[in-house]
């Protein structure tokens, strides 16, 4: 395969509160390739908006990207090397915050965010805010970005746009809103856009005409996605290759047939088995048992161990890196569960373990919409 | 409905409120004790004197005859003649109020000059040295009141200083033949400001530290906005972000608080006039007091409520001319 536009390795990112340093990202990878849409998938506070934050290096304070690399293009978006004191330093090619300003938010890297209604700025027009950060991002003077910014609102659906431009954000339902910072990210041209959960505060119908609208924009103007949902119909529908996030982990990476068909993590069957599925008749939805650990104080070995059906004594005492369990030939498929054979570390001899999913049905929280990390 | 109809509107709905003002007063001021022909004729009138002005006024007549006869005289733009100094009252208060209104303007002024920076440079830094700072000064702002500070500055900068005029306030657009010492137009422009510095300090401190705590909450508020982290996500600069995108959103609730300090300012050049001996409304209202000069206790607090009244309109328009969102009394 070709070079990925986007590349994060080994990505750590924590918060340090008063309670204990939080690990929000603990060490997760995964490429972007171009025209590619890739999923970020799992429940609230698995760390995914965190993670796309740090792409774009905007996490708050007391928020830090703390290790590992990004890379775009070629360009060094975060990236740490040991200096001659034996203390980390960012790398000399790393960009200065003045570069990521000039040259990749907005310009290269777009980001929706999940909602609509406080994104938009009360007080500014809507055409006002869009030419705005088309002038920004595109070197256009003021009124080939009043012309752009009319041509993206017409293309994103909104009827009448020469009159809407000059209307304000309470005038626009969610869904319009949607549109428009859907149409904030294509004006600007980049060549990756980060989608942070857009569509989980728009009702059912509303979401599948962005959806739809979305994967058609896709193909036309050939840009790829990062895809952050808990919805996983939502990755069925318009994502090509999908991670799935437990607690600031990546565990399961795979092309979204293999992912839905050939589950290799037993969190994941548990994600699928949470949902309805229109190729699988059940009697009753599963939730997924117990609560998801906090961040602050991950379990040891497995961090999914305590919520696992399959979990084991050596779930406990073994941390699983993700590995690729895929045949050759056949496209990367990995997963961090230790049941494989590719792990070997005794899976097979060790005894089953009591944990929150061994009872029945019990009032079990499992997903929750929009979560806000 | 457009911003000129919302203001036509908004203008009506004040009448009932400043009629309620002038019963309220009416009333008020003739249960005080005392007799204000009494006061104005002193221990031992003539013979049928006490009658004659009794009559000349209206005081004979029932109350509410005389409430009547008030409020039509209010509506043709007659506020009655003051007992005590027999001349008409609106002439009065159009000669006082031009001071008061040339103070208090100044305060507002000094006011929002000051601590719309000073809250958002605050903001900004949240938490470290300047915020402190700025956080300790309003706070000792907000919990002095005027006269104290305008006997402070009056004692150190008057007194033992000399830099400043102790007393009085000169109009800048007054002739240079009243101004002792002056002789062109300019330097009564210059004695006036140089008497208006400290009365406008001491009277504009409070609303400048009211301004700051507003500015600075409201900014730190809005720097968490969403639009703000869209923006940031977009590239905008931090400091576009501060001067535009937070900064817009932010101004609400400091309208607000302009707007209602409005009257709270009015409240406090009656104590600063005092102090400085400005012969403005606050001056007028107090005399008017203790002569028990109904007429005039009457015009000078219809102009007081006057003037809160239009400090609420204004508020009300400015804060449609910026949020959007109101919808100018629409839904109601």
């Amino acid at each position: 395969m070709s070079e990925p536009l986007l590349s994060v390795r080994d990505l750590k990112t924590q918060f340090f509160t008063e309670d204990g340093t939080v690990r929000a990202v603990d060490g997760i990878s995964f490429d972007v390739h171009e025209g590619e849409i890739v999923g970020l998938v799992g429940e609230s506070g698995a760390g995914k908006s965190v993670a796309t934050s740090s792409i774009l290096r905007l996490v708050d304070s007391p928020g830090e990207i703390v290790g590992g690399e990004i890379e775009f293009k070629g360009e060094t978006i975060f990236g740490l090397e040991t200096g001659d004191d034996g203390e980390l330093r960012p790398r000399d090619e790393m960009l200065t915050e003045q570069e990521m300003r000039e040259q990749i938010r907005g310009r290269e890297i777009a980001i929706i965010f999940q909602d609509p209604m406080e994104s938009l700025n009360p007080v500014f027009t809507v055409g006002g805010q869009l030419r705005e950060f088309i002038e920004i991002n595109r070197d256009l003077d003021s009124d080939e970005a009043k012309k752009e910014a009319i041509d993206m609102l017409r293309e994103v659906g909104i009827p009448a746009p020469e009159s809407r431009y000059d209307e304000y954000p309470h005038q626009f339902s969610g869904g319009m809103r949607q549109r428009v910072l859907i149409a904030m990210a294509l004006a600007c041209q980049p060549d990756l856009i980060i989608a942070d959960e857009p569509t989980t505060a728009l009702d059912v119908t509303v979401e599948g005409e962005i959806l739809e609208m979305v994967t058609d924009l896709q193909e036309r103007y050939d840009t790829s996605f990062v895809w952050v949902t808990h919805d996983m119909s939502v990755v069925a529908e318009i994502c090509d290759r999908v991670n799935v996030m437990y607690l600031g982990e990546i565990i399961e990476q795979a092309e979204v047939n293999d992912l839905f068909y050939d589950t290799k993590h037993p969190y994941t069957t548990a994600l699928l088995d949470s949902m309805p599925r229109p190729d699988r008749t059940v009697d009753e939805l599963r939730p997924i048992e117990g609560v998801m650990p906090e961040a602050i104080d991950p379990p040891a070995g497995c961090r999914f161990h305590s919520r696992c059906p399959e979990a084991r004594k050596v779930c406990r005492e073994v941390h699983p890196e993700p590995r690729d369990l895929s045949e050759e030939s056949e496209a990367i498929h990995a997963a961090a569960c230790v049941k494989h054979d590719a792990f070997d570390v005794g899976y097979d001899e060790s005894q089953p373990i009591d944990t929150q999913a061994g009872g029945g049905f019990s009032a079990g929280l499992t997903e929750t919409g929009g979560d806000a990390e | 409905m457009g911003l000129l109809r919302y203001t036509l509107w908004r203008v009506a709905q004040a009448i009932p409120v400043l009629v309620g003002i002038i019963t309220i007063t009416f009333f008020l001021a003739n249960q005080i004790p005392g007799d204000p022909v009494e006061i104005m004729l002193g221990p031992s009138p003539a013979q049928g004197q006490v009658e004659a002005i009794r009559a000349r006024y209206g005081l004979d007549r029932p109350a509410y005859e005389r409430f009547l006869t008030y409020l039509s005289g209010v509506v043709t733009g007659d506020l009655g003649r003051s007992i005590y100094y027999d001349r008409p009252v609106l002439e009065m208060i159009l000669l006082r109020l031009p001071v008061t209104l040339y103070l208090t303007v100044s305060a507002f002024l000094f006011a929002i000059v000051t601590a719309i920076p000073l809250g958002v440079i605050s903001a900004k830094r949240r938490n470290k040295p300047a915020d402190h700072v700025s956080r300790i000064v309003s706070l000792i702002g907000v919990s002095t009141p005027s006269f104290w500070i305008g006997l402070m500055l009056i004692i150190v900068f008057a007194f033992h200083l000399g830099w400043f005029p102790a007393r009085g306030l000169p109009l800048p657009w007054a002739s240079p033949a009243d101004i002792r010492g002056a002789e062109t137009q300019l330097q009564v422009v210059w004695t006036s400001l140089h008497h208006l510095a400290m009365p406008m300090v001491a009277l504009g401190t409070l609303q400048m530290a009211q301004i700051t705590r507003i500015e600075r909450s409201s900014m730190v508020e809005s720097l968490q906005g969403e639009y703000v982290k869209l923006a940031r996500a977009y590239g905008v600069s931090e400091s576009k972000i501060a001067r535009k995108h937070a900064f817009q959103v932010a101004q609400l609730p400091v309208i607000t608080i302009i707007g209602l300090g409005l009257s709270t300012a009015l409240g406090g050049a009656v104590l600063t006039e005092t102090v400085f001996e400005i012969p403005g409304m606050g001056r007028l209202i107090i005399t008017a007091i203790n002569n028990q000069d109904y007429e005039l206790i009457m015009g000078t607090t219809f102009m007081f409520g006057v003037a809160f009244v239009v400090g609420v309109i204004v508020t009300d328009i400015a804060y449609a001319y910026i949020d959007p969102r109101v919808a100018y009394g629409e839904e109601t």
